[in-house]
C-alpha cells in the first residue's frame, strides 16, 4: 500500500467509535487515548487505561468472561497498539484457552513506539494475526478503511475472540496531555456500564 | 540435613478453601504453586466457580480487574515471588483506578523452604509491598487456625470497602 493510502491512527479510531457507540471500548495508553479524545470526544463507554502497558487486553479480557452471558453487553471492544500487547504477548493464549465470545481485540500497528518518539518494535518481525489463529482466536487483517468496517460489523454479529490487526501509519495529531484523575474516569465507565445494563440513558449518576 | 516439616499445612490449606468459598467466587485466577496444588485442585473439581491460569501475575492482575468491573466476584491466588512481577500492574491500574480485588499470596523462603534461592525475593515481600504503598495481612503460625477462613473474607469485604487491592500473604509452609 502507498503511504499516502495508508490509514492513519486517529482515520481507525474514530471507524471503530462510529462501529462501537453503545458497547464497553478499552482504549490503550497515553498516545491513542489523546488522539481518540481528540477524534471522537470523551466517551463514558470508553475505559482509557492511561499508563498499564501491557494491561489493556488482559483488562478487556476479564469484561468479555464477565458479560460472557448478559444480554445487555453485546461486545467488549479493546483498542490496543503493537506495543502493548507484545508487552504482554501470553494474553493471546489465555484469551485461546477461555475463548471470550464477545472480544474484538483490535491491534493498532503502526510498527514504532510513537508516543515515546517512534523508536521501531518488534511488530515488523510478528504475524499478529497468526499469533491470534495458533492461540485459538479468529484472526483478520483489516488495511483499508472499508476492510476495517467489513471486519467490525462481521465482528458485532460473529462470535469471537476475534483479533483484527489493522496497520496505520504514524501521523499523529498534536493533543494536549490527557490529566484526569483516573478515579473520575473508572467511575464514569461503571456508571455508563450500570445505565447500559439496565437499558437507561447514561446518567452522572449511574 | 535436617528433615524439612509441612506440619500443619493440610490444616492450612483447608482453612483457606473454607475462607475463598465463603467469598463465593464466580472465577478464580490461579498461577501454580507446589504449595497451593491442593486449594488449586480443590477449586478446579469444585462447581460454580471457573479456575483458570494465569501466566503472569501482572495478566492475571488486569483480568481480575476486568471482572470485578463487570460486577463478578474473584479473587487470584499465586505464590509470592510473583509480588514483584506485578507491582507496576497493581500501582498503574487498580490502586490508581479504585477497583477493590483480593489477591491470596502463598509464601515462600522462610524456615521449612526447600529451595536455596528463592528467600532472595520472598522475604522482602513485607518491604516490596510497604514501599508500593499495599495493604496487607498475614495468616502465619501465630495467627489461631480458626480465624483464617473468616480472615479471607474480612480482607474480600475490606478491599470492597475500602476500594483498592487488598493482598492476604498465607503461609503454608508450618512458619
Amino acid at each position: 500500500m502507498k503511504p499516502e493510502n495508508q490509514l492513519q491512527r486517529p482515520d481507525a479510531l474514530r471507524i471503530i467509535h462510529e462501529a462501537f457507540p453503545d458497547q464497553p471500548v478499552v482504549v490503550t495508553l497515553g498516545g491513542t487515548v489523546r488522539e481518540m479524545i481528540a477524534t471522537c470526544g470523551r466517551r463514558s463507554n470508553h475505559l482509557y487505561i492511561l499508563d498499564s502497558m501491557g494491561l489493556v487486553v488482559p483488562i478487556a479480557l476479564g469484561l468479555a468472561l464477565g458479560f460472557d452471558n448478559d444480554p445487555s453487553v453485546e461486545r467488549v471492544v479493546v483498542v490496543e497498539g503493537d506495543g502493548s500487547l507484545l508487552m504482554g504477548f501470553s494474553v493471546l493464549s489465555t484469551i485461546g484457552l477461555m475463548r471470550p465470545k464477545k472480544l474484538i481485540v483490535i491491534v493498532l500497528d503502526n510498527g514504532v513506539y510513537l508516543t515515546t518518539g517512534g523508536q521501531p518494535s518488534a511488530a515488523g518481525s510478528t504475524d499478529f494475526v497468526a499469533a491470534a489463529r495458533a492461540c485459538g482466536m479468529a484472526g483478520q487483517l483489516a488495511e483499508a478503511p472499508e476492510s476495517l468496517k467489513a471486519s467490525l460489523v462481521a465482528g458485532r454479529t460473529g462470535d469471537g475472540p476475534l483479533l483484527i490487526r489493522v496497520p496505520v501509519g504514524t501521523v499523529s495529531p498534536s493533543t494536549n496531555f490527557f490529566l484526569e484523575d483516573p478515579v473520575v474516569l473508572c467511575e464514569d465507565f461503571r456508571r455508563w456500564l450500570n445505565c447500559h445494563r439496565q437499558g437507561r440513558p447514561f446518567s452522572s449518576q449511574g | 540435613m535436617a528433615t524439612l516439616s509441612n506440619e500443619g499445612t493440610d490444616e492450612r490449606s483447608q482453612a483457606l478453601i473454607a475462607g475463598i468459598e465463603a467469598i463465593q467466587p464466580k472465577y478464580i485466577l490461579e498461577l501454580p504453586s507446589s504449595n497451593l496444588k491442593a486449594i488449586i485442585q480443590h477449586f478446579l473439581e469444585a462447581p460454580g466457580v471457573t479456575t483458570f491460569p494465569v501466566p503472569r501475575e501482572e495478566e492475571g492482575v488486569g483480568i481480575l480487574a476486568g471482572l470485578v468491573l463487570a460486577g463478578q466476584r474473584a479473587t487470584m491466588i499465586i505464590q509470592d515471588n510473583g509480588i514483584g512481577n506485578m507491582l507496576t500492574a497493581i500501582a498503574t491500574f487498580p490502586q490508581a483506578y479504585h477497583i477493590p480485588m483480593l489477591i491470596v499470596v502463598s509464601r515462600r523462603g522462610g524456615l521449612g523452604d526447600y529451595n536455596s534461592m528463592i528467600h532472595n525475593i520472598s522475604e522482602h515481600v513485607e518491604k516490596l509491598l510497604n514501599a508500593a504503598n499495599l495493604r496487607y495481612f498475614q495468616l502465619d503460625g501465630r495467627s489461631p487456625i480458626e480465624l483464617w477462613a473468616s480472615t479471607v473474607v474480612r480482607a474480600y469485604e475490606f478491599a470492597q470497602i475500602t476500594h483498592r487491592p487488598i493482598i492476604l500473604l498465607v503461609n503454608l509452609m508450618g512458619g
